[in-house]
Order: structure tokens, then sequence, then C-alpha cells
């Protein structure tokens, strides 16, 4: 019952403060005010919000920036618009009021949304970035969230170079194991922001700290991006079109590796250091010289090393239909060397298309706007292609009612995320390890699946084939809302609204030959899947000032969450035909056929309340109470509170400062202190012991006739116990803006302290097969510092300048393990043994790279034989440090040898305008981080694949010491790659030019004589260079909060982009 | 006032809807069963079959299906590759960790072990799941109980038994150890014979002598395995009480054909004591077939993929025999090569060995020029990816036949290799070589009973209806098989009678090799008799010799017995778990 007891309690609170509230209407002298409202040059402004202060009467100005309104005598009338001073001036007689609104030299009387409503700049008490949408589109990336890298202080960001894949995102250092995803709120609703129109954006503002987010309660821990949408504005109609065209080439060189003679040649290296004569199914050898030669054909048949004209390769024998008989392909070996990766990597194209039609009077405001993206990746077949219709209304229904929406209608096309060339199934990496004395082709034009003793080909065919593997996403985001004013100081608010998503899934294996010419069958799987995502808020604001100097601010709120979806798919084989045509489930083999499907729900109660005080703009103080209760935890942990409180003093407004405001415009000191909650991602199924059964787990012929009966087993373990992930964040800020904005900026200090971190440990193989479930793990410290500079200005009438610089410093470290332990292993993606060089251990940071420490070469046998005993020591061979210092090197030798977390990471704007003309360029830098190279890991040692230059020309050999790679042999051992060593380590520093733009606006007197409003035109070039020490592709490595820095052949995200681009409004 | 009350009437719906939060907070787990939903008898039984379905070492949660040769059910990898019968295969590099294992070089990182570890740990628990939900169900008659335990107890036994095998150092797991329980960081130094051998004979008490599915454990198979379990210890006097009873029994006999054993069609014969047992086209994609010896098939052959397993040419030597007394030549270390097609292609003429051989030469190595079962004569080359990696033989006895294509193989995906024969596990003539053994090593053994378990065994190899015959037209094998057996047999019993002790447990080891070649038993035989490091050294000093292939391969006495335990469970149990001898 304490649930229950408590709404209640919330209720009785709100229907008081109503009563005490409806008591207090006062009947005051009413005067009718009206005038005009115009900016610095004299134009009219429309849509300047002209309110009364403490009460919420409200109008705007319209298209001849006129307005008029009925205030109490001896009120205060404010008038405010974006990037605008807001002016507050009192009526005494005065009917007529017109004036100048001034355009903002700072941006401390700025308007930003924040949690559950909206605040001035200077009011704000919390660590807030603010990014502005003009800063987010510079980075065509397509989706928000890539586009946040280096915009704001605090905010981590690792791309992906896959269209549509996802980011890393992580706000204040890594505060878990599993998902530091910040919360997405969306026109007060929680959504996903990649599935926005970036052009949509009308501001974007990033809650860092307890200050700022507690009010989140249990998702807030992670910190919230805040993101408005665009609103119609009273006056004209306006239509603006915007548009790029792009054009992206990839990088020149791809991979480093040697071209069929050398490979030839680094086989036998290998071979004659391995004692193995010097026989290949492929490569002949010229006795008496060692030379190899390399073959004519590497396959008819199933047989390789052939020579030009050999009767086994006559064109006659060729067939690839395995209708028509026994697969019998024909490959002629690439002597010259296939360029695996341009093979792969092809030049791009993206377009990006909005138009918006926006508008209103005094009552009702719309915009709609239209945007279509069909951004191009450069390897084969990856693409986002996306269609967004927006529609963004609100109605004063009454004088005091207003009701709005706020929707966003998405259509979004990729490959399916099961295709091949998707990162996650390690298409891209298979590209490093193609053989270049392959060719794409055989004799035909046919894929073909491998040839004896070199590998497999890069997939170039699967690539092409998951043409017909697609994946769609329709989508409803936004919600509905009325909001109402009553009893002068109070608005009450109610919003519905979320995501209602429905997706749809193909994917087509057409049957493909295997190595030596089978085919495998071919193979369709489909799928749909529905689901929504919505809240119902409810809060109730009650804002007033009391005497003149003290401003309070009540917000008092509910929520409910409710998460619900379910997914079909169905799958077979056996198709007679691969014809994209005909490949439909009901024409598959019906022994083959599967179908499925599976549904997931979770819900979530809260409960909160802010308190926002100020005295005379100097002291501010802000505290924040939320209640939360999560249906993804056991009755026992369900329920959270989370606290939180913030000051702010103005130290500017103090008297003594007066002196400095020559110079000194705003200096704010800022503090918070808060706790916050996380669910982590758990499942909602969490707390349950989970069995099932399906045919190839737990089914059995128990009755021998070859028919299954169906069985049994545990899927989940369950654990009850699970409850919150609490942070407690502090948090120490300075803003300060220095000679009319010359120079401004925003230093913040922090602390975030994350206990009972929730994760599955993966838990010993003793306990069966039934995957763990998410437990309070443990604790992590993360603490930094972030910068904001800034300095605009002009040096001379036509030249003005904007620059900006962002600095995020964190340092992460885990404090405590629980389950008695002091470390877990993370697995991701990298191969053996690289998928295991991630460790979570106390003292340090989360996904350290752990293993042997490579010190040297064993360069003699006496070498070997002087050293600790070591697992395949030979000369040659990688000398391990003896971490203990007990003469053998063992599995207590591993050490921490490396950090994928940045010391420091760098986010530079330069944007400069000179009469029309404006230039733009952005620089990101990650400083100080380790990369684990594991394309380095496969191809500097000896294999049927690629191989690299590294191991021909640099490993050890007795007269070449002085090397970088082991001595090339044929077999694997512990002394060379078998365990996770610090081989592959890398510096992955790097200094990037993200962008560089050059626009052109036509001059107003044009633009008036055409009657438009703007006319831009731009040049754009994204990833000009990247500095940096790395040998792979490209340091910027995707992967998960405790497994990253791992570069498993990745799809590099530094290709160069060309773009062009025209804005239009009239 | 209006709105007033309006917003009263908003307030009060949102306050009847909420108050119910506590229960829309209460959210159950689509799609899955609670504990509870299975404390009855058709749920325990579930679980049970759950607990049998793990027996082909495929479909653990932990476990990628296309990892599942590590954890393979018929251990060909650790049984046959590691233990002299044959070669990983296809080509250099092909499956590396699968190499290093074959070269005696894994290490403790290499997944395999893991694989394994997982596999035979989750079969351990599907049976503790049985024995701790049977507990709280109501509607179990004691009867039942009391055999669904045996079953289980049995199964458990099995899948510790694994686990033994491989790593002999490893932790007994009972229905007690849970993750509420938090006692899963668990040591390996007590030796787990004595908690095997404690659920076998609860088994042996309680099972009946005929089980109602022939895939269920019955007293028998209990008594076989517990006799395994003695064999692995030495335990001879133990074994042998067993094992007379099984033979005594007369609910078993060899099958009329050695190569029914082999074929899906005749497998379910009183041959087989303890299989796992196999489906396909059953929904499960191939996963019930032996899809842990999906690689396994001679490549661009049959089923196209993938040309691993090749029989090693130190095993096929084993299976000449002499041309007059039709007896194998014991020693070792004087095997002369049958002659292959190595270094041939498959356009260049062979001719097949004419020498005299044991008939199941042939249906346990695919060489070129005979019969592959009813897909035409072996081709040699064109069905080897890379001869100088794995020799110039293909395995057989996973192989189905053409006729059986789409009812005993899967239909489904790359899977069209995942066949129905099932996975023998223990067989009648495994019975009778171990009780030939007990024979010799027991004080009151009798070597003339062990010489007629092993003439028993060598008897039906001999019986001219189960060998292979040549087809009636090579160019079309639907036609059948003519009465031309298709090379040189030659087999007889051993003559007279047994008196050397010696002699006798050379005969009955290398008979183990000619009965259960290629079938995952040799290494583990190896290491039981202490002879691993001698016999394995000896077969790669030959192998070395072909090609240079495993030129730098050593079995190191005292290391390589045991495989290296998986270090992430090392990790995981805070080290409580102890590495293996030799391993780092």
């Amino acid at each position: 019952m304490p649930c229950c007891l408590t709404i209640c309690k919330t209720f009785i609170l709100f229907f008081l403060i109503i009563l005490v509230s409806a008591t207090e209407c006062q009947i005051l002298g009413q005067q009718k005010v009206a005038g005009v409202v115009s900016d610095n040059d004299g134009s009219p402004l429309y849509g300047v919000t002209v309110s009364i202060k403490g009460i919420s009467t409200a109008t705007r100005t319209d298209s001849s920036g006129a307005y008029s309104i009925t205030a109490p005598s001896g009120s205060s009338i404010l008038f405010s618009y974006v990037g605008h001073e807001t002016r507050e001036i009192k009526i005494s007689n005065n009917f007529q009021l017109s004036l100048v609104l001034p355009t903002l030299v700072t941006n401390l009387s700025e308007v930003v949304v924040t949690a559950y409503g909206s605040e001035q700049v200077k009011d704000i008490t919390g660590a807030v970035s603010i990014v502005k949408p003009k800063e987010l589109t510079a980075v065509p990336a397509g989706q928000v969230e890539p586009m946040l890298q280096g915009r704001a202080a605090g905010v981590n960001v690792i791309t992906q170079a896959t269209p549509g894949a996802p980011t890393l995102i992580s706000i204040h250092g890594f505060g878990n194991f599993g998902l530091v995803t910040p919360l997405y709120i969306i026109d007060g609703t929680p959504g996903n922001i990649n599935d926005l129109n970036p052009d949509d954006i009308e501001s974007l503002q990033v809650l860092k700290d307890a200050g700022s987010a507690a009010i989140y309660g249990v998702r807030g821990a992670n910190g919230a991006i805040v993101v408005t949408t665009r609103k119609g504005k009273p006056g004209n109609a306006t239509i603006t079109f915007e548009n790029y065209l792009g054009y992206q080439v990839p990088l020149s060189k791809g991979y480093d590796v040697l071209n069929p003679t050398e490979s030839a040649e680094a086989t036998w290296q290998a071979y004659t250091n391995s004692g193995i004569p010097l026989v290949h199914p492929q490569y002949k050898n010229t006795p008496g010289s060692n030379i190899p030669i390399l073959p004519y054909y590497v396959l008819a048949g199933s047989q390789g090393g052939l020579a030009e004209g050999d009767p086994a390769a006559d064109p006659k024998l060729y067939n690839a239909d395995p209708l028509a008989g026994p697969i019998y392909q024909i490959v002629k070996a690439n002597q010259a060397g296939t360029d695996w990766f341009h093979q792969l990597y092809s030049p791009a194209f993206s377009q990006n298309y909005t138009l918006t039609a926006s508008g209103g009077g005094d009552k009702n405001r719309y915009l709609f706007s239209l945007g279509y993206m069909n951004q191009e990746g450069t390897l084969i077949n990856t693409y986002l292609k996306r269609f967004t219709v927006r529609i963004n209304t609100e109605f004063n229904i009454l004088k005091n009612i207003r009701i709005g929406e706020n929707l966003e209608l998405l259509s979004k096309e990729t490959p399916d995320e099961d295709a091949p060339e998707n990162p996650g199934t390690g298409g891209s990496a298979s590209i490093s390890l193609a053989n270049p004395i392959l060719p794409p082709y055989d004799i035909e034009g046919n894929q073909y699946g491998g040839v004896p003793g070199l590998g497999p080909p890069a997939p170039v065919f699967a690539y092409l084939d998951s043409r017909n593997s697609k994946r769609f996403n329709w989508a409803a985001l936004g919600n509905v809302y009325a909001e109402v004013d009553f009893a002068s100081h109070f608005t009450f608010r109610t919003s519905f609204g979320g995501t209602f998503n429905y997706n749809y899934y193909y994917v087509y294996q057409p049957s493909f030959p295997s190595l030596g010419g089978s085919a495998t069958a071919n193979s369709l799987t489909e799928g749909s899947g529905y689901g929504h995502n919505w809240s119902w808020q409810n809060t109730l604001l009650f804002q007033k000032t009391f005497h003149e100097d003290n401003q309070v601010k009540l917000l008092i709120g509910t929520e409910f969450i409710d998460n619900y979806g379910r997914n079909l798919s169905g799958s077979g084989g056996g198709f007679y035909s691969n014809a994209p045509n005909y490949t439909y489930l009901s024409n598959s083999d019906p022994a083959t056929r599967n179908t499925s499907s599976s549904a997931f729900t979770s819900s979530l109660y809260s409960l909160f309340g802010r308190l926002d005080y100020g005295f005379r703009d100097k002291y501010l103080f802000g505290a924040t109470l939320r209640r939360d209760g999560s249906s993804v935890f056991g009755p026992e942990n369900r329920y959270g509170l989370f606290p939180s409180v913030s000051a702010a003093w103005r130290i500017t407004k103090e008297d003594f400062a007066r002196a400095t405001t020559t110079w000194l415009n705003d200096l704010k000191l800022r503090g918070s202190w808060g706790k916050l909650g996380f669910d982590g991602n758990t499942p909602a199924s969490n707390q349950y012991n989970l069995y099932g059964g399906n045919p190839g787990s737990t089914f059995y012929d128990i009755s021998g006739t070859n028919t299954i009966v169906q069985g049994f087993t545990a899927f989940s373990q369950g654990n009850p116990h699970t409850g919150w992930q609490t942070d407690i964040q502090t948090d120490i800020g300075l803003d300060g803006i220095l000679w009319n904005s010359k120079l401004s900026f925003s230093i913040d200090f922090w602390l975030k302290k994350s206990t009972g971190l929730l994760y599955p440990l993966g838990l010993p193989y003793v306990l069966g097969g039934a995957a763990s479930p998410y437990a309070n793990v443990g604790d992590i410290e993360n603490k930094g510092f972030d910068l904001l500079l800034g300095s605009k200005g002009r040096i001379s009438r036509d030249l003005k300048f904007d620059v900006s610089a962002t600095v995020s410093v964190y340092r992460n470290k885990i404090m405590k393990l629980n389950d008695g332990t002091d470390y877990f292993d993370q697995t991701g993606n990298g191969g053996a043994p690289n998928s295991r060089i991630a460790r979570n251990a106390v003292g340090h940071p989360v996904g350290s790279f752990y293993g042997y420490k490579i010190i040297g070469f064993f360069n003699s046998a006496d070498d070997v034989i002087k050293s600790p005993y070591q697992d395949g020591a030979a000369p040659g061979e990688f000398k391990y440090l003896d971490a203990n210092k007990d003469d053998s090197i063992n599995d207590m030798d591993r050490v921490f040898f490396g950090d994928p977390n940045p010391k420091f990471t760098l986010g530079l704007n330069i944007g400069l305008s000179y009469k029309n003309f404006d230039f733009s360029t952005f620089f990101y830098g990650v400083f100080g981080n380790d990369v684990i190279n594991t394309v380095k890991a496969s191809t500097d040692f000896f294999g049927g694949s690629a191989m690299s230059k590294t191991l021909l020309y640099d490993s050890w050999t007795p007269s070449h010491q002085n090397a970088k790679v082991s001595i090339n042999e044929t077999s694997p051992s512990f002394s060379n790659t078998l365990p996770p060593n610090s081989y592959p380590l890398e510096d992955g520093s790097y200094f990037r030019n993200k962008s560089m733009i050059l626009g052109y606006t036509l001059p107003r007197n044009t633009l008036q004589k055409i009657h438009m409003k703007q006319i831009r035109i731009y040049v754009q070039v994204t990833n000009l260079f990247t500095i940096t020490k790395y040998t792979g592709l490209d340091p910027e490595t995707s992967g998960t909060a405790s497994f990253f820095g791992i570069d498993g052949g990745n799809y590099p995200n530094n290709q160069k982009q060309w773009l062009m681009g025209l804005n239009v409004s009239f | 006032m209006k709105i007033h009350t309006i917003l009263l009437k908003t307030i009060t719906g949102a306050a009847i809807f909420f108050s119910c939060s506590k229960s829309v907070l209460d959210k159950p787990a689509p799609g899955w069963l609670n504990p509870q939903d299975l404390t009855n008898k058709t749920g325990v039984d579930g679980l049970l079959i759950g607990a049998y379905s793990l027996l082909d070492g495929v479909g653990s949660i932990n476990v990628a299906i296309n990892d599942s040769w590590q954890s393979a059910g018929s251990n060909w990898v650790y049984g046959s590759v590691c233990g002299t019968e044959a070669h990983k295969g296809s080509s250099e590099g092909d499956q590396p960790d699968m190499g290093s294992l074959e070269e005696f070089k894994a290490t403790s990182f290499n997944p395999s072990m893991a694989g394994k570890w997982a596999t035979v740990y989750d079969g351990v628990q599907r049976c503790n799941d049985v024995l701790r939900i049977m507990r709280l169900a109501t509607d179990i008659k004691p009867a039942d109980t009391v055999e669904i335990r045996s079953e289980a107890l049995f199964l458990r036994a099995h899948y510790h038994f694994e686990a033994k095998k491989i790593w002999n150092h490893v932790p007994f797991v009972d229905e007690s150890v849970t993750y509420d329980a938090g006692n899963y960081k668990m040591s390996n130094e007590a030796d787990i014979w004595p908690h095997i051998e404690d659920d076998l004979e609860y088994a042996i008490a309680h099972l009946p002598g005929v089980a109602k599915d022939i895939g269920r454990a019955n007293h028998y198979s209990a008594e076989a395995l517990l006799a395994k379990v003695y064999m692995f210890q030495g335990k001879y006097d133990s074994a042998k009480t067993l094992l007379t009873d099984i033979i005594s029994s007369g609910h078993y006999q060899l099958s009329p054909h050695y190569g029914d054993n082999f074929n899906a069609e005749k497998q379910n014969n009183q041959e087989n004591i303890f299989v796992a047992e196999t489906s396909v086209n059953d929904g499960s994609g191939g996963m019930n077939g032996n899809y842990g010896d999906i690689f396994n098939y001679p490549n661009s052959g049959p089923v196209g993929c993938c040309g691993f397993f090749q029989p090693s040419q130190f095993m096929v030597n084993h299976f000449k025999t002499d041309p007059v007394s039709g007896l194998p030549n014991l020693d070792e270390n004087n095997l002369t090569d049958i002659p292959s097609d190595y270094g041939k292609t498959s356009g260049d003429a062979f001719t097949p060995y004419a020498g005299t051989v044991d008939p199941r030469l042939d249906w346990t190595v695919g060489r070129r020029g005979i019969p592959y079962l009813d897909w035409g004569l072996h081709p040699g080359a064109d069905w080897i990816v890379d001869q100088s990696t794995g020799g110039p033989y293909s395995p057989i006895k996973n192989m189905y036949y053409k006729s059986q294509q789409g009812i005993y193989s899967d239909r489904q995906g790359w899977t069209a290799a995942s066949n129905a024969i099932h996975i023998g596990l223990i067989r009648y003539a495994d019975v009778l070589l171990w009780a030939a053994e007990a024979e010799v090593f027991t004080q009151n053994g009798s070597l003339a009973k062990a010489q007629e378990y092993v003439n028993q065994v060598r008897m039906r190899a001999a019986d001219p209806g189960g060998w292979v015959y040549q087809y009636k037209n090579a160019q079309d094998p639907s036609q059948g098989f003519s009465d031309t057996p298709a090379a040189n047999y030659k087999i007889n019993p051993y003559p007279g009678v047994w008196t050397d002790p010696l002699m006798a447990i050379q005969a009955i080891r290398y008979e183990r090799m000619l009965e259960l070649g290629m079938e995952g038993h040799r290494f583990f035989d190896l290491v039981r008799w202490g002879i691993a490091a001698n016999s394995i050294n000896t077969y790669l000093s030959k192998e070395k010799s072909i090609s240079g292939y495993l030129s730098k391969s050593v079995f190191v006495a005292g290391k390589n017995e045991y495989f290296p335990i998986p270090q992430s469970e090392i990790d995981k149990s805070d080290h409580l778990l102890i590495q293996n001898h030799g391993y780092f």
C-alpha cells in the first residue's frame, strides 16, 4: 500500500493548492495596452511573447509586430523573443507601449527548454550544455547522435560509418558497464532522437548533472538530452527549403597487404622457418632456387594450383548451376593482386531535402515539414533512406487553455541488420582478410566460395545479394497536450505521447558456392514487429513572485510509461529459384519452415516535484524529488527515491561587483548535488527464472524415430533482488561572460559515484546455460571537468567571428565489484583472442586492455633458457613480462596494458563571416586513448588469407632482431598469437577536421526584389584530414560501454565527403 | 470555476487510474514458463527431455551453433583427431583453434575449451533442474519419481564423465549449486569419481531393464556407463562384474553387420547401449542431427563442405591384415603404409591397394577407388581440400546414404549435411572389448574369455554379408552392389588359446581401434592405458614424415593427457579452479 498512500497524498496536495489559489483570485483594475515591437534596425518582430508578469496571461505580436493585451494596472509586461533581450516594463498609465527588442549580445535571457519546463539561461542552476541546431547540421551525418560529437563539453560520442548504425554516446564518463545512452526527451516526451529529421530541431540541451537531470529520476543517471522541435510562429506563412547533395569518396589507401608474389614468398618463409617442405596446394616450388610459382588457376572443380592450359580448367567443364549437375567452377588467379578494399568501397551519393511551411495567428500556430534523406555509405549496399513528415500545431481554444500536438511520421529503410555489410556480423572485417590473389568473380563472373589454401574471398556477391535484404521502420512519434492557466499563478499540463512503431524485414540468402564448388541451400527469413512506448504526464506549475524579489516556481507531477511490443518471424529454405520475385515463404520446402513470435512489456510510474527559488536574480536555488516504481525490478526493490539540490550565485549582481560590469558582463557560480537512478536497460523479465524450449536446444528424439518430443530448460536466471542503480553526482560550475561575449566560458568540475551498477555478470558455466540476470554488480566513479570557451565579435565592420572550443576530460575507475570478485572479463567482437582482451577490474577504468605484455623477443636459444619459463618460447617469439617475478609465465602474469578511455577530447569550431559570406570549420580530437588493432593482429601473422607487409619485411629473423613482429611461422602458439597480448595495442589519438563549410547568402535587397526572405548556398567538405599515428584505417572504433577501442576491421569513418547545399525561405 | 471542474475530473481520473499502480508494475514475462509452471509430471518429463537433448553436444545456449565442433557429443576432435585416428583436415588455417588442439599447442584461451565446458555443465544443470523442480511437484507417483531421478542421475554422471575425461580436475556440480545459493565458485581439487559412481549406482538400482523409450537410460546402460567409469580408474574387478552382467543378460548383441551402426535406417538395433538419438527435418534447422560433425564431409563431394576429420595414414595402416592368418600386425612401431593416392590428382591413374585388409577399413575410411556408400567411388583428391594438411582420406561413419537424402538428412540451409545417424556413446562391441580387457587385468580373469570376446567382435566383421562391395555399375551406383568385395578383405578370429597376457592386451587395444575407429574414443583409451605419450609421439613422427604437417608437434607426457581448463572459467571462479599441470 505505500504506493497508493503516496499517490493519495500527492493528490490531496494538488487539491489544496488549487483551493488555496482559487480563493486567492483577485479582481484588480484592468487596462488595455497595445503597441509595436521592433528589431534593432526598425523592422517589426513577429511572434514576440508578450506576457503579464506574475500571471499567466500572454499573447504574441502579429506580422506587423503589433500586439494588444489586457493587464492589471500596475503590473509589468514582459517581452521575450528568441535571440533578443527580454524586456520588462511596468505599466503606469501608458496605454501605448512600443519598443525595440535589441538582439542579444549574450544568451543570458534566452529561454531554453529543460526538464518539464523552460527557463532562462541566467536562471539555470545545473550543468546544461546548449547545442545550436546549426552546429548539429554542420556535420551531415543524417542522424542526430553522431552530430553531437565535440559539440557539448562532457559528452563523449563514438560514431560509426555505416549509415543508420548506432552511436556510442555518454555524458560525463562511462557510468556503467552496459547502456550509457542518455535519456532523450523530445518535446517533453521520451523518444529516440535518431529518428528525428535534424532539420526539424529548434533547440537541443544536454542536462549533465543532478541539478538539471535528477527530476528524471530513474532514467536521468546517464544525463538527459532535451530536444524541442520547430514550432510555427505568428505571422505570415514562411516556407523554407533546405537541401544538400553529397559525394563521398572512399579512402584512397586500403589495407596494407602483400601482393600475390610477396604473399607466396611469405608462405615459403613461414614454411622454411617451420621446417615444412615447400609443398602447397596452390604454389609450386622452383627446385634449387626455392622461389614460389604462382598458379594460373586457383580453382578448377576442387583443385587449386593449376598452370595455364591445364585440362582441368577447360571452360567446357564449367558449371555453376546446381540443378544442371555437380558444380564445377573455374577461378583464375589475379596475379597482379585484387584491391579488395576498393572492390567493396566505392564513391557514394547522399541527398537530403527538407521543406517546411509554418505560420500562425494569435490563436493558432502551425508547422508542417517534409523531409527526405537518402544517405549511401561507401561500402556496397549500405544506406539509410528516411522519409519524415512533421506536423506541430498549437491552438488557444480559450484565453487560458491551449491544446497542441507535436507529431512526426517516419518511414525508414536500411539494409537488414543481419545483412553481411552490417558491422555486427563482421562483414567489413572480412575485407581486410581477403587474399589479393583471389579475383572477385570466377571466369564466368559468378560468385565462388573459396579455394584450397588461400582463405575465402571477400564476399562481394553476398554484399550485392543483400540488396534483397531490407528492414523498414514506420513510426509515429510525438505527443498531444493541453495546458490550462488558472488562478493567476497556476498552469496545469497534461501530455500523452511516445512512439508507436512497426517494422518489417526480410533477409534472403541465396544459395552460394562454398569452397570447392558445392552450393549451400538458400533461405529466407521474414518478420515484423510492432510496439509502443507511451508516456502520460501530468504536471501542475505554480509560479509567483512574492514581494518583488522572491521568485518561486513549484512543479509537481506524475508520469506513467508503458512499453509493449510483439514480434513475429518466419523462415524457410529450399527455394527452387533464387529470383527475388519467387522467393516467398510459401514457396519454400515445408520441412525447412520455422516460425516464432515473442513479446516484451514493462512499465514505470513516477511522482515528482521541483521547487525553484530565486532572490533578486542573484541567489538561485532548486530542489527536486522524484519517486519511481519500475516493473523491471522485483517488489522488494521496485521503488526508488531520488532527491537533488542545486544553487547558483550570480556574483555580478552583487553591489560589490557593479564596478566590474563594464568588462565582466556576467559571472555565475553554480553547484549541485543529487541522487539519480538508473534501471540499466534491465530486461523486464529480469526478476524471473525463465524456462522454455525450442527444437534445437531442448527437444529430443527420445523414441529414436526421427521425430522430436518437447523438452524444457532454464533460459534465464532471475534475480528478484536486483534494484536501482544510483548515481550520486556533484557538480561545481562557473559561467562567465566578458567584454560583451568577446570571451565567454563555462567550466564544470564534476564527480559521479555510481553504485549498484546494473549488469549481467557472466556467471561460471557450472551454473548451466541459463543467461545471467542483471544484478547490482559494483560501483564506478567518474570524475572530470568540462570546459566551454567562446569568443565572438567583429574584427571589422564586415568581418565577424565566432569561435568556440569544448574540452571534455574524465577519469573512470571501478571502485568495487560485488559477488566477492574484483574483476570480470568482457567479451565482444574482434575474434579470438582479442574478443577477450577487455577486463573490468577494481581500481582500473572500464574496459581496460588486459593480457600478456610483450617486452621483446627471445633472440637466441640461450635467451630462452635464461628467461622465465614460457610456453612456446623459441628464438624469434615474443617474450612476455614476468609480472609476478616467479620465473614462469602463467595466467598470473597478465597485466593491464592499455586503456581505451581518452585523456581528453576536444571540439573546436571556428566561424567567420564576411559580408554575405560565411565560413565555418569544425575540428574534433581525441587524445591519449589506446586502440586494439585486430586487423594487425591477424594480418601480421602467417595465415592462409591476406598477410601484411610487416610480416614479410619486418618479422624477426636471426639477422633482423630489431623487428616489429615475431618470427614468421605456420602455427600459432602461446608465445605469439594465441593468448590476448599487447601486440595489437596502438595509440588511438587523432585530430580530425570534421567539417568545413563556405556559404553565401544573397543580399537582402536582391531578395526583396524577388520576394524571398533568404537564399543561402554553401559548399562543404567533411573529414578533410585526420592527424593520427594509428596504423589502421581509422582510429575511431565503435563498441559498447565496456568493450570499446577495439578495431575489428571497422568500416572507416574518416572518408571525405563533398557537399553542396541550398537553403531558401520565402 | 468551469475549468476547475474539468481539472478536477482529470485529476480524479488520473488518481483512479494510478491508484492501481502497484498492479500495473507487476508485469509477467511473455512467452516464458516460470519454474512453478513445470512442477508437475509433464513439466518434469519435459525438463528430463531437455537434459537428454544435450547428449549430442549441440544446443547449449552458451555455444554458438557454428562452434558446435567444440562440444560435439561424438568428441571427434578430442577423441579421434587428438587420438591418432584423424587429422583436423581441410586446409592449414581453417579453424585454427582446432589446429592448435591437433598440434597439442592449445592454450587455456582456446575457445573450444569453454565451448565443451559450457555444454557439459549445461547438461549437468539440466539434470539438476529435473531434481530440483521434481521436489516441488505434487502429482508424480513415487515410482515415477524414482525412475525420473534415476535417469537424471544417469545423465548427470555422463556429463560429469565427459568433463572428467577431458580435464581430469573438474568440479562435481550437484543440485545444491544454484545462483541463488551463491555457491557457484567451485574448486576442482576433490576427485569426482566417487560422485559419478554414486549417481550411477542409484541409477543401476532403480532403472528398469527395458526403458519405455529406446532413447532412455535403463539398468544395463547405467551398468555399462559405470563399467566404463571403472575401466577409466583401472577398477577392473568392479567393471568385470557389471560387464559380465550385461553380457549374460542377453539384452544386447552385435548387429548382424558392422555397417548397420552407421546407417540411419538400421541403427536402432540391439547393439546400442547408449546413444545420442538424432533427428532431422524437425524444425530444429539440423541442430538435432549430428550437427557437431557438420564439417566432416568430403569437400565438394556429396554434401559439399567442408573436408574436415580426415583419417590418418597411421590409422589406415592398422587395418592391414596378414594375407594368411587374417590377423593384424600388433607391433605399432612397424606399420608399413597401405599405399594411398597422396600426391595424385583425381585424374591421375590409381589402383587401390590390393593387399589384404580388415573389412572394417572401408566402413571407417573413405578412400580413393572404393565405393563411398551409394554415392559413387571415392575420387580421391577432388574431395580433399589439401592433401598436405589432412592426407588423402575422408570420414565415412557419419555420412548418410544418397538414397536417404532428405529423409535422414536435413533439407534446410547449409545444414544440408546434418543427418540422423545417431551419435554412438556405448555400443555392445565396446562392452565386449572392455570385458576382454577386464578379463586380462583381473586376478581370476580368463585369457580365454578375453579372446572369446575379441573374436566375437572380429567374427561379426568377418561375415561377408557385412562387407563393402563394388558397384554393379560404377557410373550409376543406384543400381546397387555386386558380389565382388570392394577390396581384398581378409579377417579371421585369433586362433588357438591366448596364453600371453601382454600379447592379449596388445591385441585388445589394437582391436579397439579397428572396431571403434573414428568414434571419438581413442585418445581417452590411450590416456587411461597410460601409453598416450608414447603412442601419440609415434603417430606424430609417422604423420609428419608424409608432408611436414605436424612437424613441430610434440605430445608432452604429464601435460597433454588432459586439456587446459578454460581460462575464462578459472577467472570466473576467482582462481578456485586450478589449471591443469603444464598449462599457463
